[in-house]
């Protein structure tokens, strides 16, 4: 049998009638979170199969039941390298089911962290993680005395709440190990993040800064389309998230991590919560810092987007650090504040 | 040659291989991945570098994923992705360095 890769486009109605008829058959959600999709079509026209792009990462995989065995997934995953490879993307990652990690290690694909039960985490570069794990030992130069700590932030954008947090950390640790989440998914771009976070903490001598890099991701961007409703979604990252920094703390030697203390966002306070559970198994102390207020209120990121959205930047005042205030009324920031006031929700639930 | 920019060349098909390279950090690094690695590894190994070497580049990350393609396919899947990287279309020296 001759098959014919179709490229899928948005106003293709018949062709996405197609896939999700074929997803829905095979009992996975079509991720909300796609860039790229293809369809492998038989010689009558019927979809086979389907395989889909999200930046860096293959996600979306499905073949039809009866066309099983006879390698088209290969065909997919040799049809996705190579639009990948058109975009500049030849470093890449699959999130999947832990039963068909076999189907992309076959493929040239190396596992970097398995939830057991949820989620398995692959790369195409045998290398790649365990030279991203010698990058951060590189950064955080020779071995310091004292407790090693850790914290993972977004801050978009950084506040009062990030530098508090930060603060308190450092006090308690020999060193402070801080994670910026680098994917470009939130309004303030990585650059900016990073820059702020460095200015924010500059006056404290034992923070490491580091960069999350595609290890790390937000649940936002998270594939979801082989788990089966949003809290196993949730969950899942949690858990995968919690192996790959596992293996990041036992090669930098974090004993520690803080978080902040979460009551308004769901998915955060999903987080923790799994958090909470599995890093004492991973030989990591969790210490959850309850938030920094400000009349009365928690100090949050998503408070200063929300004043910001509300066209009140006047408001961010008592809530970010002189370096984020100054940002935000700099030239440079008019195209971020745009952003912000297009969001059509500030506030992650 | 020099290599410019990415380039893909090859399948996952059963008995073809794909093969990418990319701008290097100074030398070749290579990456095999093959469903026959522990018979032939080090064969596949032998005419990747000599096709490299003919085709005279010495500064590379070269990913292989080889499906048990056979000598003269992963040679040729090696020459097209060394080509596309330099955008050499025409002319190619088919006699000469392309044996």
């Amino acid at each position: 049998m001759e098959y014919a890769i179709r490229t899928v486009r948005p106003e293709d109605r018949e062709l996405n009638a197609m896939v999700d008829g074929l997803l829905r058959r095979e009992g996975i959600r079509r991720d909300a979170n796609l860039d790229y999709t293809c369809a492998l079509l038989d010689e009558e026209g019927r979809i086979a199969a389907t395989g889909s792009c999200f930046q860096n990462t293959l996600r979306c995989f499905a073949v039809d039941r009866d066309h099983q065995g006879e390698g088209l997934m290969n065909q997919l995953a040799a049809h996705l390298i190579r639009v990948q490879a058109d975009r500049g993307n030849l470093h890449l990652f699959v999130y999947t089911k832990c039963e068909t990690a076999r189907f992309f290690r076959d493929l040239g694909f190396h596992p970097v962290a398995e939830a057991p039960g949820d989620v398995s985490f692959l790369e195409n570069r045998r290398t790649g993680f365990s030279r991203y794990l010698r990058t951060l030992e590189v950064e955080s130069g020779p071995q310091k005395g004292g407790v090693a700590g850790a914290v993972v932030m977004n801050a978009n954008p950084f506040t009062l709440g990030h530098r508090y947090l930060a603060e308190l950390a450092a006090a308690q640790c020999g060193v402070l190990h801080l994670f910026v989440v680098s994917e470009d998914a939130s309004v303030v771009p990585f650059a900016v993040r990073r820059r702020l976070v460095r200015e924010g903490t500059a006056h404290l001598d034992n923070v490491v800064l580091h960069e999350t890099g595609p290890y790390l991701i937000s649940s936002a961007i998270f594939p979801s389309y082989f788990l089966r409703d949003e809290d196993a979604v949730i969950r899942a990252h949690a858990a995968l998230d919690l192996e790959v920094f596992g293996k990041i703390a036992s090669s930098l030697g974090i004993a520690r991590r803080y978080v902040g203390e979460e009551r308004s966002s769901h998915v955060t306070a999903l987080y923790n919560e799994t958090l909470g559970r599995r890093l004492p198994e991973l030989g990591v102390e969790c210490r959850v810092v309850p938030r920094l207020e400000a009349d009365g209120k928690p100090v949050s990121a998503g408070a200063v987007r929300q004043a910001i959205h509300d066209g009140r930047l006047e408001d961010i005042r008592p809530l970010v650090p002189e370096t984020t205030w100054r940002y935000f009324h700099s030239p440079e920031a008019g195209p971020v504040l745009d952003a912000i006031r297009r969001e059509e929700t500030v506030i992650h639930y | 040659m020099e290599i410019k920019k990415p380039a893909v060349a090859g399948t996952l098909e059963s008995s073809d291989c794909m093969v990418t390279v990319e701008p290097g950090e100074g030398r070749v690094d290579l990456e095999l991945n093959s469903v026959v690695i522990r018979q032939f590894g080090p064969q596949i190994r032998k005419v990747i570098f000599e096709t490299l070497k003919r085709l005279e580049v010495t500064d590379a990350r070269v990913t292989v994923v080889d499906k048990g393609a056979l000598d003269c396919t992963i040679k040729a899947r090696v020459e097209c992705a060394v080509y596309r990287s330099g955008d050499v279309k025409e002319n190619l020296p088919w006699g000469g360095v392309i044996v």
